[in-house]
């Protein structure tokens, strides 16, 4: 068996009395996509948060290739390669599309005070910045002011970034949200050819054909509580799963 | 020029360089100050106390003054800059009393009658005075505008402006918000001081009253008024608010409250200044640029 790139152990995060994520454990194992799912609130993006390191964890740990990085600051995991997306779009409003993912190729220049002072980008980075966009769909709006953007390409946009600074392991939550038919099945292409080139991905994703279709492994969540794990096929038929999640969208439909 | 033309363009060059120091914090790196004439003082009270008490020269005494303006705002900095933004603009008034009151009523500066007896700057040989000074602090104005300049230009700018944009998303870029926040202090404050060790040799003599916290409003209207984040904001603010006093004489008695409508009025209808992207200056000059282009 191979070791898990990332694992979370016993992970939980209270705020006040309210049990956001409690006691949850998964590993993650290099070329995967893991899926997380759950109903909202189910304390999903707060994982994500804490496994970026935005939060720290009440109690459990984080493991990263091999070292433990809860507790650090969200910079210094970027820096070992883990990139991430935020299910309320943050782009940088007052930089131009191409701007925003260079300033995510820097974290690769990071730590070397003398390379900051450069010019914000050398040929070699645009180029490379470019093609990051390439692969988004954003080419054409390269020079556009972030702020200007429609949510789909802010969603592009976040996932740009996230590809430049993520080598290793990439978060998305809820990317898919909000975009059309046709961007859907554009992006779950990306996705697997992210997969394909080698890295790791954790999404989070709330349409459920979407989930199953792309996903190798699944982790539900309800109340912040991990109640099943498994490939979507068996996920799909289990008994917890169904009544937290998919059994209440199917009374709901019904009704 | 009459030598009081002469000393109006002094004052204004001399805080349009502190000026350009507040827009590097303020517009570069969205951290508000209210406190920056706090580090115009100690850029002052340094060149007056090198220079008086040292013995050394305004050249000599020049490197120090602008690393201690810096490493003071980088220790009055590191602290500010963690706490939420509306407390910033609380700590930076604080910041501010608590240096004007070092000043005033510490014996080793001078206590209330200040520092006097500051030597002009002699270059070559030559004692600079009326236009000569003004040349040297346009010079030195020059200068701080070209490290304006190449700011945007570089990629620390990026990082500061993610920083401001969205600071949990630069975070997750592997963009330390506080190194660059703080690097940002640390280059405004540092050109505060140099602005301060020019007005020291200029005056001739400082007083704690010279930095008190309405001079630091006052150099937050400039800013504003000519635009923040941009290169030349600074500038036309601090000449238009240095003008316009001159003009209308009752001006000078209300100037505090004069400074603060213009502060409200601007943030409420030209919040980018006369200079920025979307200000209505721009959109009147555009064509006629664009025109002089073609
Ligand atoms: N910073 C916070 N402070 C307090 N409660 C929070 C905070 N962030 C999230 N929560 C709560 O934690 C729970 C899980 O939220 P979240 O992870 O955003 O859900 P989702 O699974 O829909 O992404 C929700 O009840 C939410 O209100
Ligand atoms: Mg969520």
């Amino acid at each position: 068996m191979t070791q898990p790139l990332l694992s979370v152990n016993g992970v939980s995060k209270y705020f006040g009395g309210l049990k956001a994520v409690d006691e949850v454990d998964f590993d993650v194992f290099p070329r995967e996509i893991l899926g997380i799912l759950g109903p909202n609130g189910a304390g999903k993006t707060v994982l994500f948060n804490l496994i970026s390191g935005i939060y720290q964890p009440t109690a459990g740990e984080v493991h990263f290739c091999g070292q433990r990085i809860d507790g650090l600051p969200p910079h210094l995991i970027a820096q070992r390669g883990m990139g991430r997306t935020f299910q309320i779009v943050k782009p940088f409003g007052s930089l131009t599309v191409l701007q925003n993912v260079l300033v995510a190729r820097g974290v690769m220049r990071y730590g070397h005070l003398t390379k900051i002072w450069g010019p914000w980008g050398s040929k070699a980075e645009i180029r490379e910045a470019m093609e990051v966009l390439d692969k988004v769909g954003l080419t054409e709006l390269a020079q556009r002011k972030a702020s200007l953007l429609p949510l789909g390409n802010l969603r592009r946009l976040e996932i740009a970034r996230a590809l430049i600074v993520g080598h290793t392991v990439l978060l998305l939550d809820e990317s898919f949200s909000g975009l059309r038919h046709d961007e859907i099945g554009q992006l779950e292409r990306l996705i697997r050819r992210i997969r394909d080139d080698g890295r790791t991905i954790i999404l989070i994703e709330h349409n459920m054909r979407v989930t199953m279709g792309l996903c190798d492994r699944i982790v539900v969540l309800d109340h912040g509580r991990k109640i099943a794990e498994g490939a979507p096929k068996d996920i799909q038929q289990d008994e917890a799963v169904i009544e937290a999640y998919l059994g209440r969208k199917g009374i709901s439909h019904a009704s | 020029m009459s030598s009081y033309t002469i000393t109006i363009g002094t004052i204004i060059v001399i805080q349009a360089i502190a000026v350009c120091g507040l827009n590097v914090i303020v517009g570069y790196a969205g951290q508000i100050s209210l406190g920056h004439a706090a580090f115009f003082g100690i850029g002052a009270y340094t060149a007056a106390m090198l220079s008086t008490k040292a013995g050394l020269s305004f050249w000599t005494a020049l490197p120090l003054v602008i690393a201690i303006g810096g490493f003071i705002g980088f220790l009055l900095g590191l602290p500010s800059i963690r706490v939420r933004e509306d407390f910033l603009a609380i700590t930076t008034i604080g910041i501010n009393f608590i240096v004007e009151a070092v000043f005033r009523y510490v014996p080793f500066f001078g206590g209330a009658l200040g520092i006097g007896g500051i030597p002009r700057i002699v270059f070559f040989g030559e004692r600079l005075k009326g236009m000569t000074f003004l040349l040297l602090c346009l010079v030195f104005l020059f200068l701080v505008l070209l490290v304006c300049w190449w700011l945007t230009r570089c990629w620390a700018s990026l990082a500061c402006y993610a920083v401001r944009d969205e600071e949990s998303a630069a975070s997750t870029m592997g963009i330390s918000h506080v190194r660059f926040k703080l690097l940002a202090f640390v280059i405004g404050t540092s050109m505060a001081a140099l602005a301060g060790s020019l007005y020291a040799h200029y005056m001739q003599f400082i007083n704690a009253g010279d930095f008190s916290f309405p001079v630091s409003v006052g150099f937050l209207s400039m800013l504003v008024l000519g635009g923040m984040g941009t290169i030349w904001g600074p500038v036309i603010g601090t000449l238009i608010l240095g003008v316009l006093p001159e003009i209308f004489r009752p001006l000078v008695d209300y100037r505090i409250l004069f400074y603060t409508l213009l502060l409200l009025l601007m943030i409420r209808f030209q919040p980018g200044g006369l200079l920025g992207e979307e200000s209505a200056m721009r959109r009147v000059l555009a064509p006629i640029l664009r025109r002089g282009k073609a």
